[in-house]
């Protein structure tokens, strides 16, 4: 029987047009039914010279499905190359016409010989969800149009992390990823956001190696990267939130890439003297309201459910009661991202479940004891559930809708303690 | 069930006619799997049909230019001639036809192929969403 899904966190793979539209200057071209595009958009923060409004797309209609539409992609291709001035054309395909078999491919490749590079995804929403779409655009960059390079850039790495719009915080996390990499002396190379585009994507066969953070997204294209550009990579599972994550990062990420020791100590004592000189002056306030939160509950997905149990364990000292990763990660990866919430300071495990149904996560909120009021970090569903519980809410993860965050982040040393200004604010709203 | 298609073809063997070209609708029947030519249907030539281009016919369109059309008053004649049919497929069917096509449920196919292509297509469509299967096709098939 038909399974009803409650409060689906994702959406779509087809979502992995805004995987293309965070790529400066490059244009996804939709071959999918009228209006997927306009309820698959985020409706703030994705305005501006390309907007999922005026995103080409085929439309089509019950004429296309009886008799196929690949006669309008192939126009609505050509008319996009004459008509919009992108320097990445990626054409999507939506459910209608790979279920009807368009062979979106094969259209795709008459334009091989354009002035500017055409690519292709298949990102119909029955193979899975925008996480899974987001893989396939970019697989579909490594497999259609990077090249192998012999020439290699030393000291150049590509950074990876999650998914652009369906992460809150994707450009200030990735902004400061690059910053704390090239700390350590290495020239960081990323493909979203502004002023990154076409050319850092020219760059990526050159570089050293691939550094991913994140659980498990991505990590397919960094296998093929490897076998077909020959770039070697460094998964590092945790996006390191605050200082303890932040510097395990730095020293894993400096021995990859033979940075000396001392260089990388000396970051990390820059930085953590900082952090540690904030955390000092507000241990008074940290003190008083742990009577209040005595235990969390992140409802994210798996990046940032795991990030924040980390900080908040090792940093904050907080514990944690039930976790929930909320992205349907492939189950191939479980094991591992469930072995990653046992590896907590001070010998604390947490318990993490991989529930994509927003009802069931809500019966064990409301049925834990949290012995006082709860602290919930999650998307806008969980905003009610904690507020019957008395409980303190920050809204972390997608779907947002009560918060505005143009470049903030939660990545690193600052990131860690952003995210500690964001929780402390709500808890002493509590009383004020 | 039976159902009808309205096809526009001047030869009985190519789809080639646009929707207001048509004088006699080609017919085919459906039933049990089974194709059959049941009539050619004469389409009426309306009074403010043949009047269209005068300016200040017809009601309720842009009149605005000479030539231009004068809303669905056009077409509605000639709709109404194959209301009976599940779909119509010519060549080209024009904006208020659609519209007009589509207020009454009937589908709008404006392909250029044989008639025997377009039949074989539709019927195939039909039969999966008539009996709720899959419309899901190798690529090989397509």
């Amino acid at each position: 029987m038909a399974k009803l899904l409650d409060k689906q966190r994702y959406k779509c793979a087809l979502g992995a047009m805004q995987t293309v539209q965070a790529i400066h200057r490059a244009l996804p071209i939709l071959h999918s039914g009228p209006g997927c595009a306009q309820k698959l958009s985020d409706t703030i923060g994705s305005s501006g010279y390309f907007s999922p409004n005026i995103f080409p797309c085929t439309s089509i209609n019950e004429k296309d499905v009886v008799f196929g539409g690949v006669k309008k992609l192939n126009s609505t291709i050509e008319n996009a190359l004459k008509v919009v001035d992108a320097d990445l054309y990626v054409v999507l395909t939506g459910c209608i016409p790979e279920i009807v078999g368009d062979d979106s491919g094969e259209v795709v490749s008459r334009f091989e010989d354009a002035d500017k590079p055409v690519i292709y995804a298949p990102t119909a929403g029955f193979k899975g969800n925008n996480y899974k779409g987001h893989e396939q655009v970019v697989d579909a960059i490594i497999e259609q149009y990077l090249k192998k390079s012999d020439k290699k850039q030393k000291g150049l790495v590509n950074i990876w992390a999650d998914v652009p719009y369906q992460d809150l915080f994707w450009l200030g996390n990735i902004r400061e990823l690059e910053k704390l990499v090239e700390e350590l002396g290495l020239i960081p190379n990323t493909i979203f956001g502004f002023n990154r585009g076409i050319d850092n994507i020219n760059k990526i066969p050159q570089a050293e190696f691939n550094l991913l953070v994140s659980p498990w997204v991505g990590l397919g294209n960094m296998k093929k990267m490897e076998k077909k550009l020959g770039i070697p990579y460094l998964h590092y599972k945790t996006l390191p939130i605050g200082a303890t994550e932040t510097s395990k990062f730095l020293r894993a990420v400096g021995k990859f890439a033979n940075v000396p020791e001392g260089k990388v100590e000396a970051v990390i004592k820059e930085h953590e003297d900082y952090y540690y000189y904030l955390i000092e002056r507000y241990a008074d306030l940290f003190l008083e309201n742990r009577v209040i939160n005595k235990q969390f509950t992140v409802v994210a997905d798996a990046q940032y459910t795991l990030g924040i149990t980390k900080f908040l364990v090792n940093d904050l000292g907080l514990i944690p009661a039930k976790q929930f990763v909320v992205d349907d990660t492939p189950k191939n990866y479980r094991d591992e991202i469930k072995e990653e919430f046992k590896q907590l300071n001070y010998g604390i495990e947490a318990e993490v479940s991989f529930e994509t149904d927003g009802y069931k996560i809500h019966e064990e909120i409301k049925n834990h004891d949290y012995h006082g009021y709860p602290l919930v970090l999650g998307g806008y569903y969980e905003k009610e559930v904690t507020e019957n519980q008395k409980g303190n809410f920050l809204n972390i993860s997608w779907p947002v809708q009560d918060k505005v965050v143009l470049d903030d982040f939660y990545v690193g040393y600052t990131g860690g303690i952003r995210l500690i200004e964001d929780i402390y604010t709500i808890a002493v709203q509590r009383f004020n | 069930m039976a159902y009808r298609i309205a096809i526009g073809s001047s030869d009985g063997i190519h789809v080639n006619l646009k929707f207001g070209e048509v004088s006699k609708f080609l017919i085919y029947e459906v039933e049990d799997g089974k194709t059959r030519l049941c009539e050619t249907r004469e389409v009426q030539q309306e009074e403010n049909e043949a009047e269209c281009g005068n300016k200040g016919c017809g009601t309720g369109g842009c009149g605005g230019n000479q030539s231009g059309c004068s809303g669905p008053s056009d077409v509605l004649g000639r709709v109404e001639s194959i209301a009976d049919c599940r779909c119509v497929v010519c060549k080209k069917v024009g904006f208020q036809a659609q519209k007009q096509f589509e207020k009454k449920a009937i589908s709008v196919f404006d392909v250029e192929c044989d008639i025997e292509e377009a039949l074989e297509k539709i019927i195939f469509y039909y039969e999966k969403i008539d009996g709720h299967e899959s419309i899901r096709r190798k690529r090989t098939e397509a």
